[in-house]
Formats: structure tokens, sequence, C-alpha cells
């Protein structure tokens, strides 16, 4: 130990001290980094200090200070898929309904599942009761790298994995401690990481929800519009104990509460846009708010759906999959877009952007066709749910529906709608072996059901009432829209339109009557002139 | 050395911690997303370049593009686009650029790079633009 | 001939073409709304329309007051005096040259048909088109007017009917306009207020 190694030694520790002090100096000056979007920086917290495993292992560390979180979770149609309708008694949820896109949950969970709020959910036996299986990441991640791939029962990748099985196909492993110690409030991206994607792709079920409303700008939505409003789905599906508000089950088609206030105690559903905008919106022009006692916001506010540049699907046609190749390989068909309008596995498509929606009175009640009802009209079309309302029972209002139509397959003996076993890298599941009788029977008896072996198509109907992508109020329709022979409303009944309707007789008498005299007068003229040059 | 060695590495610990303090910034990818979309993707459109997904570059190449900072092949800098000077000239007709107007220019680019890095080919979700 | 009259006052004059003027230009719009034409738009045909209405109201509050104070309404008082003779000349002696059997003067403008005509106008068709028109106007406002079981279809119809009632009115007026004592006599009375005889 010489002098000169002191001197090393007191020369990097001035050097340190002066780094130091600088560095305190910088923080004195700038106040240091802070969030104000939140009270807790979830990666400061010693129980997220670790590497996690699974899911459920960091279901474990959010629960140990979230104590109820799970237990409200487990409340919800979004753990349960199960909603008892109580106006018409039937049994709802994603668990039993059917639909006609990818027709339904039984028997095909594990891929189904990818959008549970949960973990595991591989079959029938799934345990609601466990509290670790309850998934916080797929809502409260804000990293945006949070992925569930079908095929894993609602479980992620957190190592790269070769997906599915033998098919060489890795799928890359998330940093799941990184989403772990990152967790936020709900957003855009996490509602719409199944929401968006609903029916199996981006956009096809709703029409009015897909990945361009991650950031939309505001043409395309106004409340959203990340450069202006920008408001989170929980925005105005306002939720408290993990219950988000709001239903495709029992909507609310006429909101009579008016805007939510502080102070005032609202029970009434917090997504319409009456419970901000209230019901008389329009302060220039009071005709526009009378309009509003018929019309739902939406039907003016939405002149089309599709509208980010994502197709959504219209129509689905699964009597037409099945075909092969010539070397007996599953085929794919695009349009001129590169969008796909055919799969063996699935059938014919048809796709839509910047759809015009169709129009119906609705109060709010909708009605399904369940896998126990029988299919009154085989021939006919079969809607396997349905749009209550009329112009005269004082609570419908015209709204604006995407109209899903479709092909599917029934059970033409027993006469009832089938649920069929599609994904699975088995012996029968319909997307991997294309023979429907097996795929059916193999769904029926999942989901307990009696099926007589024969397959036939019906075709379906599904309505899905329209609400997002809620235009600037300049892009709203313009009255011509409506009030013309044969504008959107044209199939629209109890409701007189000036410009669309008009009463025959009178229309006719008073042309008649128009007609005449301009003949009479003619006439009279034409006597006159003749009786001048007699003379 | 029993006295130095401790000394040495309080004096090193000491310049990390300044390095790491003054590189706080936790990058907000959201925020890059929409400059990205907004200003970046705005004009690519219209411009015969056309508009470049995230995933069109690996994170490496990604990386070297925001490190030599060339923009149009070194005509000027990605940093330029992204500055409060660029912001301010573009506000008037540009929501992102408003909106944006006072975040600071570092702040910016690192939101914009941790956008492309989690979009990029080979980043942890691969991103097209829509 | 040559015996020169003046039976319109410069007032009634701007009247009577004022009120030409809006009436065929809310015929042009109002038959636009009721859907039997495109040719503004629905909107703007709604927005005319509705400018044109009220622009008529402030123009018969001008022109009740006129006849009220100069006593120029009693011209429309009905009278079955000459009402025969009127109608055999316009169905016969017009044909035959017979002379107009009504002399115009300041004391009396309008001879009887003109006076049971417009008389009918003022007292059946104006009344439907203005409270129809009036009622359409406030659409909105019904429910608080205690109007709730009124229906839009029925004043819409009401509103239709005197409209045409009017488009016939008006093909006939534009057409008896040229059965002066010359083709052109009585609107150059209506243009210079001087009837010529």
């Amino acid at each position: 130990m010489g002098l000169n190694s002191l001197r090393q030694a007191a020369g990097l520790c001035l050097a340190g001290l002066l780094c130091l002090f600088s560095a305190n100096t910088v923080a004195a000056d700038a106040p240091r980094p802070l969030k104000l979007t939140t009270t807790a920086d979830h990666s400061k917290f010693k129980e997220l200090q670790r590497e996690f495993q699974s899911g459920p292992d960091v279901t474990k560390a959010c629960l140990s200070c979230h104590t109820e979180a799970a237990g409200q979770i487990h409340r919800t149609k979004h753990w349960k898929w199960e909603f008892l309708n109580p106006v018409s008694g039937q049994t709802l949820g994603k668990k039993s309904v059917l639909n006609n896109f990818c027709i339904s949950v039984a028997s095909n969970y594990s891929a189904c599942t990818s959008c549970h709020v949960g973990y595991g959910w591989k079959d029938a036996s799934f345990d609601f009761s466990v509290e670790e299986n309850v998934d916080c990441l797929v809502c409260h991640d804000t990293t945006g790298i949070y992925k569930k791939p079908p095929g894993l029962a609602g479980n992620p990748v957190v190592k790269d994995t070769e997906l599915p099985p033998g098919s060489g196909k890795i799928v890359k492993g998330i940093d799941i401690t990184k989403v772990a110690q990152k967790v936020g409030k709900s957003s855009r991206d996490t509602c719409g990481s199944c929401h968006f994607f609903g029916g199996g792709g981006d956009g096809v079920k709703h029409g009015d929800l897909d990945s361009s409303m991650a950031a939309p700008d505001k043409e395309l939505d106004v409340h959203m519009d990340a450069t202006g409003l920008d408001f989170t789905c929980a925005t105005c599906h306002k939720t408290s104990s993990h219950d988000v508000a709001g239903s495709r089950y029992t909507p609310t088609a006429m909101d009579k509460e008016g805007a939510h206030v502080r102070g005032k105690e609202d029970k009434s559903n917090p997504a319409t846009c009456v419970s901000c905008h209230d019901n008389t919106p329009h302060k220039k022009d009071e005709r526009l708010n009378q309009h509003a006692t018929k019309l739902a916001c939406q039907t003016c506010h939405i002149p089309e759906f599709a509208r980010g540049g994502v197709a959504t699907k219209m129509s689905w046609d699964w009597s037409k999959a099945g075909e092969r190749d010539a070397e007996g390989k599953q085929i794919t068909r695009k349009d001129a877009k590169g969008r796909i309008i055919y799969e063996s596995r699935k059938g014919a498509f048809e796709l839509g952007e910047n759809v015009r929606p169709e129009y119906f009175w609705f109060n709010g009640d909708v009605n399904y066709t369940l896998v126990t009802d029988k299919i009154d009209k085989p021939d006919g079309v079969t809607r396997i749910n349905w749009l209550g309302g009329s112009p005269t029972d004082g609570k419908s209002m015209i709204w604006p529906v995407k109209v899903f139509r479709g092909s599917q397959p029934y059970d033409p003996e027993n006469k009832t709608l089938v649920k069929p076993h599609t994904a699975g890298n088995d012996d029968t599941g319909y997307w991997k072996n294309l023979v429907w009788d097996k795929a059916i029977e193999t769904g029926m008896k999942d989901a307990g059901l009696p099926f007589s072996g024969k397959v036939d198509f019906v075709k379906t109907e599904m309505f899905w009432p329209i609400t997002h992508m809620v235009a600037p109020k300049e892009k709203a329709l313009a009255c011509s829209e409506c009030h013309s022979k044969n504008g959107r409303l044209a199939g629209i009944q109890g409701v007189y339109i000036p410009g669309r309707d008009a009463n025959p007789l009178v229309d006719r008498l008073g042309w008649g009557i128009a007609l005449l005299s301009l003949i009479g007068s003619l006439g009279h003229g034409l006597m006159r002139f003749a009786a001048r040059r007699k003379h | 050395m029993k006295i130095t060695k401790p000394l040495t590495s309080i004096a090193l610990l000491a310049l990390l911690g300044a390095s790491f303090s003054a590189s706080a910034y936790d990058a907000d990818w959201k925020r890059g997303r929409i400059y990205y979309r907004s200003v970046c993707t705005s004009c690519h459109v219209a411009l015969p370049v056309g508009s470049i997904n995230p995933s069109a570059k690996t994170m490496a190449e990604w990386s070297g593009y925001m490190q030599a900072d060339k923009h149009a092949k070194g005509k000027d800098t990605v940093k330029q686009y992204v500055s409060k000077e660029y912001r301010a000239s573009i506000k008037s007709a540009n929501k992102a650029a408003e909106k944006f107007a006072d975040v600071p220019d570092q702040e910016l680019l690192d939101d914009i790079k941790a956008f492309v890095t989690k979009g990029a080919k080979d980043g942890e979700a691969p991103a097209s633009c829509s | 001939m040559g015996e020169r009259v003046y039976i319109f006052k410069g007032f009634e004059r701007f009247w009577h073409w004022a009120q030409a003027g809006l009436i065929m230009f809310m015929m042009l719009t109002g038959f636009e709304i009721h859907g039997s034409y495109a040719n503004f738009g629905f909107e703007r045909a709604v927005n005319y329309h509705t400018i044109a209405a009220w622009t008529l109201v402030g123009l018969w509050v001008f022109a009740i007051f006129w006849h009220l104070t100069t006593g120029e309404w009693r011209h429309y008082i009905p009278t079955t005096e000459k009402v025969l003779v009127m109608a055999r000349y316009y169905s016969s002696g017009i044909f035959r040259h017979e002379p107009h059997p009504f002399k115009p003067s300041q004391l009396n403008k309008h001879n009887p048909l003109q006076r049971l005509t417009y008389l009918g106008v003022l007292l059946f068709i104006s009344p439907l088109i203005w409270i129809t028109g009036w009622l359409y106007l406030f659409h909105a406002d019904w429910l608080a007017w205690g109007l709730s079981s009124l229906r839009l279809e029925w004043v819409a119809t009401g509103h239709t009917i005197g409209a045409f009632l009017m488009l016939a009115f008006f093909v006939s007026h534009i057409y008896l306009v040229t059965t002066g004592h010359t083709a052109t006599a009585h609107i150059k009375a209506m243009i210079t207020g001087w009837e010529e005889s």
C-alpha cells in the first residue's frame, strides 16, 4: 500500500463525492420523476420483485395485497361466462349461448378460454372457486406484450414454446415478470385484447370494435381519440368491484334517467350516451332533441361502422367449409385486398368496411335461440338472437345494428342447432379433420346434449347493436339520409318521416286538382284564342 | 487495499447512480405510438416512402436507426422531427404535436423508441400499422 | 278606353309581390320536403322553408295592420251580387268578346268571384296552412303544450292538403291574370297600381 494508491483512492473518492453532489444538485433543481396517474408504482413493491413462473404465480402475489379482488372477479360475467336474463329467464353467457361465428365454447374450451379472465379452463370440470386462477394481467397489463394464445386454456406463454405441439412453430415467451411489475389501470389495449378480436380475429364480430380503436383519431371515435379526449373503455363502462358496466344481454335501449350527477344516486347504466349527455344534448336546435326521443344517439352519430381500416365479417357460410386441394390439403382464398374470404376449416366469408348499419326498433330485450330450442322453420332464417321492440311500446328507440348472416350446422332430426367441436388437435376437431358428424358428436356430448347423427345447414342471423366509433358531429347523418324515399329508415314502421312518407290518396288528389286547374286554364285560354281568331 | 476497495466501489456506485438517475425516465410506448402514427406515419403515408410498420425492422435495426439519427438518408435528423420546435411548427394542424407540445425532446424520443422496439420484427409484440 | 283608375296602392303591391315570391319559394321548398323531388337537399329546403315562413309571418303582421287601419279589409267582404254574371262571363261571354261586366274602382277593386275566392283562401287554405305549419315547426314542443295525442302524420297531411290547394289556386290565379280587359291589364295594374279600361 503506497502513497500513490492512497492518492488514487482519495481522488476516486473525491470524484465519487462530486458525482453524488452533482446528482443531488440536479435532483434538487428538478423534482424527481413522479407518476401522477397512480399512487402506486408497482415496480417498487417487494412482492413483485422476483421472477414469476406463471399466471397464477403472479395472481398469488397480487392477492397478497388486493385481498378481495379475486372474489370480486368471481362474481362477474367475465369470470362465469354465465348470465341469467331476469326478463326472459334464459340462461345466457358465453358458456351457454351459441353464435354464428365460431359457434360455441363447449368442447373448445382451450381455444376459447384464451379470452377468459382466468387460467386453466380447459374443460367443463374447471373449478371456478380457485382465486389464483383469476387473470389480473389480461386487464391490468400496461406493457402491451401480455398475450394468451388459443389452445392454452387462458395461459400465457412464459417460455419459448412450440405451438401447436409438433407444428414446428415457436411462440416466443413473454417476460411475465416485467408485465407483473408494470401493472396499471385497464386501457383500450387491455379490453381490446379480447373485445377487438371477438369471433376469431381482428374486428370480426362487432364491427364497431377492432384494433384500430386502440389509438383512434377523432374521425374514428370522438371520445377515444388518442390525441384528444382519450377515453378508455372504463371511462364509460364505469366499473366498481371489478364488475364492468354495460351488457349485450340486457342493454339499455332507452335511457330516461338523464345525466349522472355526483350526489345523486344513479343506479342506471353509466355506459349510455345519456348518462353524460342527458336527454336534450342539442343546444342549437330543439328539433334534434325531438329526434332523440325516437332515435338512439348512435343512429345519427355512427354513420358507418368498421371505419378504422379493419374489415368486419358480415356473413359466414359454414356450409361451404371442407374443400381440399388436389393434394388433400386445406385451402385458403383471399380477396383482392388480401383478406381471407375462404378457409376449408371455416367456410366462406363476406367482409365489410365502412358499413352502413341496418336499423330496428329496439327496447333492450334480447332473446336467444338456445341449443335446446327447436328450430321452427329450417327452410327460413333462424335468428340466434333477436331484438325486442316496437314503435308503440314506449320503450323502444330506432337503433343501428350490424346484422350478421350465416349458415351453420344443425340437427335436422332433433331440429336444434348444434355445438360442434372445432378447435383441438385431435381426431374429431372439425378444423383439423373437416368431418362434421364426428365433430358435432363430440361437441354435443361435451355439452350433454342429444345428437341424431344427421347434419344439415340452416340460415341464421345475429343482431349486434352498434354503439362505438362515434363520429365527430360534423359527420353525423345528414337529414336526407332518412328524409328521402329510399333512405336509411325506409324499412322502419310506426313513425311519420317527412320526405319519406306521404298519404298516397292526398298526393293523388292534390296533384289531380293542380293538374285539373292547369288543364282548365289552358283549355279556357285555348277557347279564348280560338274565339278571337273567328272574329 | 483494505481501505481503497470499498472506497473505489462507493465511487463507482456513485457514478452509476448518477448516470442511472439521469436516465430514470420510464418510456411510455403508448405516447410513442400516438406520435409515431399521428406525426411520423401521417407524413410518410403522403410521401412516396409510404407508411413504415414497426415490424418492418428488427430491434437492432431500430436501435441503430435511432442512434445514427439520420432521417431521409441523412438529409436531416430524426431528433429534428421530434423536437419541440418541430412540434410547435405543426401543432396547428396536428393534434398529437399539439397534445405533446411541452414534452421534453428526449422523453418523446424514448417513447418512440420504446414503441418501435416493442413492435419490431423480433420485438415483444410485433406490430403492423392499422 | 283610356280611363285609368288607381287601384293598388304602393304597400299593397309590395305586399302582393313579396307574398307571391315567398309562396312560390315555399311551394318549391315545401314540395321538396314532401319528397316530391330533390333540389336544395332536405336540410336546406327545411331551413329555407322555415325562414320564408317567418318572413311571411312578418309580412302578414304589416299587411293585417295595413288592412285594418286603412279599412282595405272591406274589399274581402263577400257579395252574391253579380256572382252569376261573372260566372256567365267567364264561361261564355269572354269567348264572344262581350265587355267585362266588372269595372274595378278604388272602392271596389275585386270582382265578386275574386272576393269569394280570396275569402276562401283567407278563411280556409291560409288557416289550414298556418295552423299545421305552426304545429309542424314546433313539433318539439307538443308535449309541453299538452298535445301528446297529436300525430305528426295528421299535421303533415293537413299541411300537404293546404299546399295542394294553394298550388291549384296559384295555377288558376296565374291564368286569370290574363283575363282582364286586355291580357296584360291585370298584371300592369299590380305593377303600376293603375288599371286601364
